[in-house]
Formats: C-alpha cells, structure tokens, sequence
C-alpha cells in the first residue's frame, strides 16, 4: 500500500473517532432532552413533589444539590488548595512531596460508595450530626479533595518559576510571593479545577447516600444539620423505587435534564470566568 | 572600598564543583561584566550575590562575600532586605501577570513603602529612569504582556529600580531580544552607572567589551582573568582569556 | 578560532608579504640602481610603484572587511591594527625607493664624482636600512620581537650617517658651486634613505605593539632599546 494512501486511511480513523465523542454526547444530551423536556414546568422546578413525586417539582432537590455544593466547596477548596500550595512551594524534598501526592492519589481512587460509609461512621454518628448537609458536605469535600489538589498544584505547576525568582529578587517574601504573584496568576487554573469537582459534587450519589440525602423530604431545609434531597439521589429512588416506577420514569428523565443542564451552566460559568482572569493577567 | 568583595569563594551544587576559590573586588557605580563559556560559573557567581542560590537545593558555599563590607552570607542577615537592596534583572523578561504600573509598584508594596502618592511618585521615576515612561504613560492599567520583549525587560529594570537598590545584577539581560531593544538596555547601563553599581553576566563579548569597565573571564568554575574591560579585549594577560574571546579554543 | 575567519586572516598575511617583498625588492632595486647608475633598472622601480600601491588599497580592503564582520579582538585585533598601519609604511617606504630611482633618471651623475658617494657611505647606508627591513619581516614571520632591539639600533647607525654625510655635503657645496643642484639631489637621496630607516622602526613598533601589546611609539630611542631588552622576558604568551 502506497504511504499516501495508509496516510489518508489513518486520517479518517482517528477524525471518525474523533467525531464518535461528540456524537456519543449528542447522542445522550438528545435522548434526555427528548425524554425529560415533556414534564419540564415552573411548577416542576420550583414546586416540591406531590402524590408520591407522580406530581408537582423537584424544588427541594435542586435547593439541596446547591447546599451541597456550596458546602463541599467550603470543605474541599481551602483545605485542597493549601495542601496543594504546601506540596508544590513548601516541601523542597522531592521524597515527602512524592509520597504526598502518591497519597493524595490513592485517596482519589477510594470509591465513593466507602466514602458514604466513612462519612457516615465519623460525621453522622461519631461527630453525631445525623443524616446533615454538614455531614454530607464534608463527606463530599473529602471525596473531591483528590481533585482540588491535584489542579490546584498543576495550576501552580504552570506559574513559571520566572516570576517566583522575579518576585524574590525584589526582595519580598515567599508568602508575598504566593499571596501575590502564584495565586493570582495560577487563579484562573485553579477555577477551572474547582469547577471540575463541582460537576462532580452536583453528580455523586453513593456518598450522600448515608449522609444526608432524604428520600422524601417536600420542604427547604431550615439549618445544616437538616436533611434535604439532592438531584442524583432523587433520580435514583425515581428510576428504583416508589410507588409507580412506570409513571415515575418521565419525571425521572426531567429530574436528570435539569442536573446536565445544572452542571453544563456550571461549567459555562467557569469558562467564562477563567477567560475574564485570563484576560485581566495575561495569557499563562 | 570595593561594595563587592568576594573572598576565596567555593560552590557546590551537591557533588559539582561550580566555584573554586573566586576572589574580586567589584568597585562601586561601575559596570562589570562576567563573561564565559556556559557552564562556567558566571551565572552562578551572579546569584550568589543576592542569593539567589539559596532557592536551589542542596548547594554548599565556602569563603567569604562582603557587600558594603557586610558579609552577606552571615547568620541573621535578612535574605530578603538583603535582596531589596541588590536588584535582578533575568534573561528572558519575566514581568508579572499584573498591570504595568502594578509590575512597577510590586516591590514598594511588597516592602512597604510609602504610600500611594509615594508610589505613584516612584513607579514614574523609576520608569523615566528605565527610559520607558514616554512609551507607556498613557497605558499604565494596560497588561504588562501587551509590551514588546524589549519594552518588557526595561520594565523589569524599572521594577528592579522602584526600590532603590544599590547593586542591580543583570543575567543576560539583552539575550533574548533583537538589536535595537539591545542597544536601548546598553544604554540604559551606561546611564544607570552613574547612580548604581552593576554586575552583568553575559555571552555576547561584544556587549561585555561595549558596556562594563571591568571584565571577569571565567572558564570551569575559575576565575581566570579579571580586569580592566579595555586591557581584556586588547591585551588579555592568560593565553585562556585570549583563546576564548578571540574564539580559539584547545 | 572560527575556520571562516581564520581563512581570512590567511589571505591577509599572504598579501602583507607579497607586498613585503616587493618593496624589499623595490628597495634593492633603487640601491643598485643609483650605485650604478642604472637608468633601467630606475625605470623598473618607478614602473612598479603602482603595484605596491595597489597592494596597500586591496589591505585596506581585506583589513576594513575583517574588522566589519569578525569584530577581532585581543590579539587579533592587535594585528590587524598593526597590519593597516604597516602597509601605509610600507607604501611611504615604496614611494622613498621610487624619488630616489627618479633622482637616478633626471639626474647627471657624473658631475658628482663616484669619490663623493664612497665617503658619504651611501652603500652601507643602504645596506643599513635593506637589513632593518628584511630583520623585521623576519620578527614579524617569527613572531619574535628579541631582534626588535637590534633592528632599533641599526637606524642610530643610518641617523649617525645621515648627519655626517650633511656635514660633509655642506662643506663640499662651497668648495664646488657650480655643481650644486645635483649635491642637492645626492642630498635629498641621503634624505630619504634616513627617512626610510625611520619607517622601518615604526613597523618594528608595530610589530612589538602586536606581539607584546607594548606601545613604543613616541619614546626615547634609547628608552625603546632598553625597555625591550628589559621586558621582552615578560610580554609574550604565544
């Protein structure tokens, strides 16, 4: 076979696989779509479920996802990034770092279902919260810690060294130099990072499973030690158990449309914010 | 007095033997220029001078460095009120990911001084000292990046100067830029001079020969010759200095 | 050092001593010619004046290209510095041979007896200053500048000549009158053979300046002697 013909072979191979991802996406973005966009309402979104949830919204839920996302991002953003800080501009021994980041690694790759049940031994009975946003939030940001830390360092990883020795040679600290050269250069990085782990926050089930989540709950909660339902979990009983799976599965599909939507916009967001950083500091 | 002196300096980078034995006395609002082939020690001579050093790991140093008579390497010497007062302008330009006049401001805010009528004061001497100031005083809240290569090294000599140091060491400071932006750093030097003492490091002979009043040669962590820039490039004293700058080797 | 460069350097000292040899031979040449009275061989000189001319433009040249591209320094710069300047003395010691082959051609010699240019040594001053400029090609080849002393010290000897012959010539004008314009000439050749000598020691400056970095120039002649002999010891690194 003549190399030019090999060359245009090999070509369109990887340009169909290519294209295969974005149609797999497609693919389920439209079969949601055409599903769920039937039962989609005010009254679905902003009303809480009825006539055991065959009727009325999924309010509760959605309030519940963001209190857990906010709550995760209160454990899981500080204690990453300055973990994440500590590896990469503290720890001159290439050794501790090494077996901090393998550590770090091995977290990552816990599932998330021990996850639940460690968050459920420690935060639910030992620190006796009870089945809490709290006690979810931070068996979710311990969950996403793994992420958080492994882009905020490769978001500082990023910041040439340029600007660290730039910054020492006139004479200011290496804390001055984190606070106000690393960090507001390696910013829009570590947004995008953060952004990453709330996708993924917004879709764990497994972990809230026995830490917060309520199977049936038609009411905003009051503090964080309340229960409330979450998105992935309220799709969960929808599509398993219940009163009528059958006549649940509509609502099941609209539930879902309204979590890929929530997280497409998240991820919208960050986009838009890291370009606006990117812009104000200039391209690194 | 000589405001450098370097006594019977050795380095190690762990088993390398970077420096051995280096002694010269740097007289004060001169111009002095290392020259050498890479790897020499020039570089690494540079940075001990604000130790810069320091930031490597594992690196021993032996023998003496005296700045205004003061032993830099002394316990209790604040490494950064010591880098305050002896700036660093690098090779490639490396301004901060910040606005013009924040690049500038940096080092007054870093170190506390002064306040914001004082800063503004500063930031535009300075920038008028680094023959910038007509170019960006209309764009002061524009990004340091929208400059040129060359515009951005003198914004790092102006930052370097905001603080007022007393030594400003240059690492190749014109390597990474075309002619023109050459020559305006050259004469930059030549103006600085009279109010700072400078320490360049560079490879190109030529801009040794044209800037500096002394020149060091080093070759395999020595410092083979060091003298007068003009008895170098006419009249060298070791057969090494000559081999190398007339670009004869072995 | 870089083969471009080197290769250049060669084409240059190849034609300083094609140029060298041809104003020796010039030399030689107005020597025989006016010991003799050789009218052709007078011609000769005056005919290959051109050529030493135009060596001294191609030097120019070659040495302005040198310097414009490879920017010499230390001891390259040194030489080509001392190569310029030792080609325009070279060409000025050219025009000296080619006015005393002139003299030759215009003149009546006879009226001024061969009596006259044996007391006024004339030969051993030609003699004199052929050796100081073959000596100091030698040094130059060498790159040996010991001889540089003894070269210096010849041109006393031409000096101690020329103001004898002065002398001599002044009081023989006033004993034959009549025969004064062409004792004037014998003169003005005199004259020019001591100015020769004088150019041959500013290339052996030259020479010192390029090999010992050592600037003679405007120094006592005994000074220059001395301070050669006493320093040669150190200058040197080739």
């Amino acid at each position: 076979m003549n190399r030019k013909l090999s060359q245009k072979i090999a070509f369109w191979i990887f340009r169909i696989l290519g294209w295969a991802v974005v149609g797999i996406l497609l693919w389920i973005l439209g079969f949601i779509v055409y599903n769920g966009i039937g039962v989609i309402s005010l009254e679905f979104i902003f009303d809480s479920p009825r006539n055991g949830m065959l009727e009325g919204g999924i309010f509760p839920a959605i309030v519940g996802t963001f209190c857990l996302i906010i709550g995760s991002m209160i454990v899981a953003f500080p204690l990453g990034v300055m973990s994440a800080i500590y590896t990469n501009e503290y720890v001159r021994d290439g050794k501790i770092s090494r077996f901090i980041r393998m550590m770090t690694n091995n977290l990552g790759s816990i599932p998330s279902i021990v996850f639940g049940l460690f968050g459920m031994a420690l935060f639910v009975r030992a620190m006796s919260w009870g089945d809490s946003i709290i006690a979810g939030s931070f068996t979710l940001g311990l969950l996403v810690l793994p992420l958080v830390i492994r882009t905020t360092e490769e978001a500082l990883r990023m910041v040439p060294d340029a600007l660290r020795t730039g910054s020492y040679a006139l004479g200011a600290s290496k804390l001055q130099t984190i606070r106000y050269v690393v960090l507001p250069t390696a910013f829009p990085n570590i947004v995008t990072g953060l952004i990453l782990s709330v996708g993924r926050v917004s879709g764990e089930t497994a972990p809230i499973l026995f830490t917060v989540a309520a199977f049936f709950l038609p009411r905003l909660p009051s503090s964080v030690f309340d229960q409330v339902m979450a998105l992935p979990y309220h799709l969960y009983v929808l599509s398993t158990s219940g009163s009528n799976l059958e006549a649940q599965r509509p609502m099941a599909y609209g539930t879902a449309l309204v979590l890929i939507t929530l997280v497409l916009i998240i991820n919208f967001t960050a986009s838009l914010i890291r370009k606006y950083f990117s812009k104000k500091h200039g391209a690194v | 007095m000589d405001i450098i002196e370097a006594k019977n300096i050795d380095f190690y980078y762990s088993d390398f033997h970077a420096l051995k034995n280096v002694s010269l006395g740097i007289a004060k609002n001169s111009v002095t220029a290392f020259i050498g082939p890479s790897g020499c020690g020039k570089s690494t001579f540079l940075r001990l001078l604000n130790r810069m050093n320091d930031l490597i790991p594992d690196t021993k140093l032996a023998g003496k460095c005296l700045v205004n008579g003061e032993d830099i390497y002394a316990k209790g010497v604040d490494v950064d009120t010591l880098r305050k007062k002896i700036g660093m302008v690098f090779q490639k330009p490396n301004p901060f990911p910040k606005t013009i006049f924040e690049n500038i401001a940096y080092g007054l805010r870093v170190n506390r001084m002064g306040n914001k009528e004082f800063i503004r004061n500063r930031v535009e001497e300075s920038l008028k000292a680094a023959a910038l100031w007509d170019e960006v005083k209309d764009k002061m809240n524009r990004s340091a990046y929208d400059l040129s290569g060359g515009q951005q090294q003198r914004l790092c000599i102006a930052r370097a100067l905001a603080v007022k140091p007393d030594i400003l060491l240059m690492d190749e400071p014109a390597s990474a830029l075309d002619p023109i932006s050459t020559a305006k750093i050259e004469d930059l030097i030549f103006d600085l001079k009279t109010q700072y003492t400078i320490v360049i490091v560079t490879h190109n002979m030529q801009q040794a020969a044209r800037v500096s009043d002394s020149t060091g040669f080093f070759m395999l962590g020595e410092l083979i010759e060091f003298s007068d820039t003009k008895k170098m490039f006419l009249n060298p004293a070791k057969e090494q200095t000559q081999n190398y700058i007339t670009g004869r080797f072995g | 050092m870089p083969k471009n460069s080197e290769k250049e350097l060669i084409s240059l000292k190849e034609e300083i001593n094609s140029m060298w040899k041809l104003v020796l031979s010039q030399v030689q040449k107005c020597k025989q010619a006016y010991l003799t009275g050789n009218v052709v061989l007078a011609h000769e000189v005056v005919v290959r004046e051109k050529s030493v001319n135009s060596f001294e433009l191609s030097i120019d040249i070659g040495s302005e290209n040198y310097i414009a591209l490879f920017t010499p320094v230390a001891m390259d710069l040194r030489w080509i510095i001392s190569m310029i300047k030792i080609s325009a003395t070279l060409e000025r010691i050219a025009d000296f041979a080619d006015g005393i082959a002139r003299h030759v051609i215009e003149d009546n010699s006879d009226l001024v007896p061969e009596s006259v240019k044996d007391d006024l040594k004339i030969e051993a001053m030609f003699d004199a200053v052929i050796s100081m400029l073959s000596d100091s090609y030698v040094a130059l080849e060498t790159e040996n500048t010991k001889i540089s002393g003894k070269i210096l010290q010849k041109d006393d000897i031409v000096d101690k000549l020329y103001q004898d012959g002065r002398r001599y010539l002044a009081e023989y004008i006033q004993k034959e009158p009549a025969k004064g314009s062409s004792i004037l000439n014998t003169f003005l050749t005199l004259r020019k053979i001591e100015r020769i000598g004088d150019h041959c020691c500013n290339i052996v400056e030259e020479i010192v300046f390029y090999i010992d970095a050592k600037v003679l120039k405007h120094s006592k002649a005994k000074n220059k002697i001395s301070r050669l002999e006493t320093e040669s010891e150190v200058g040197t690194q080739e």
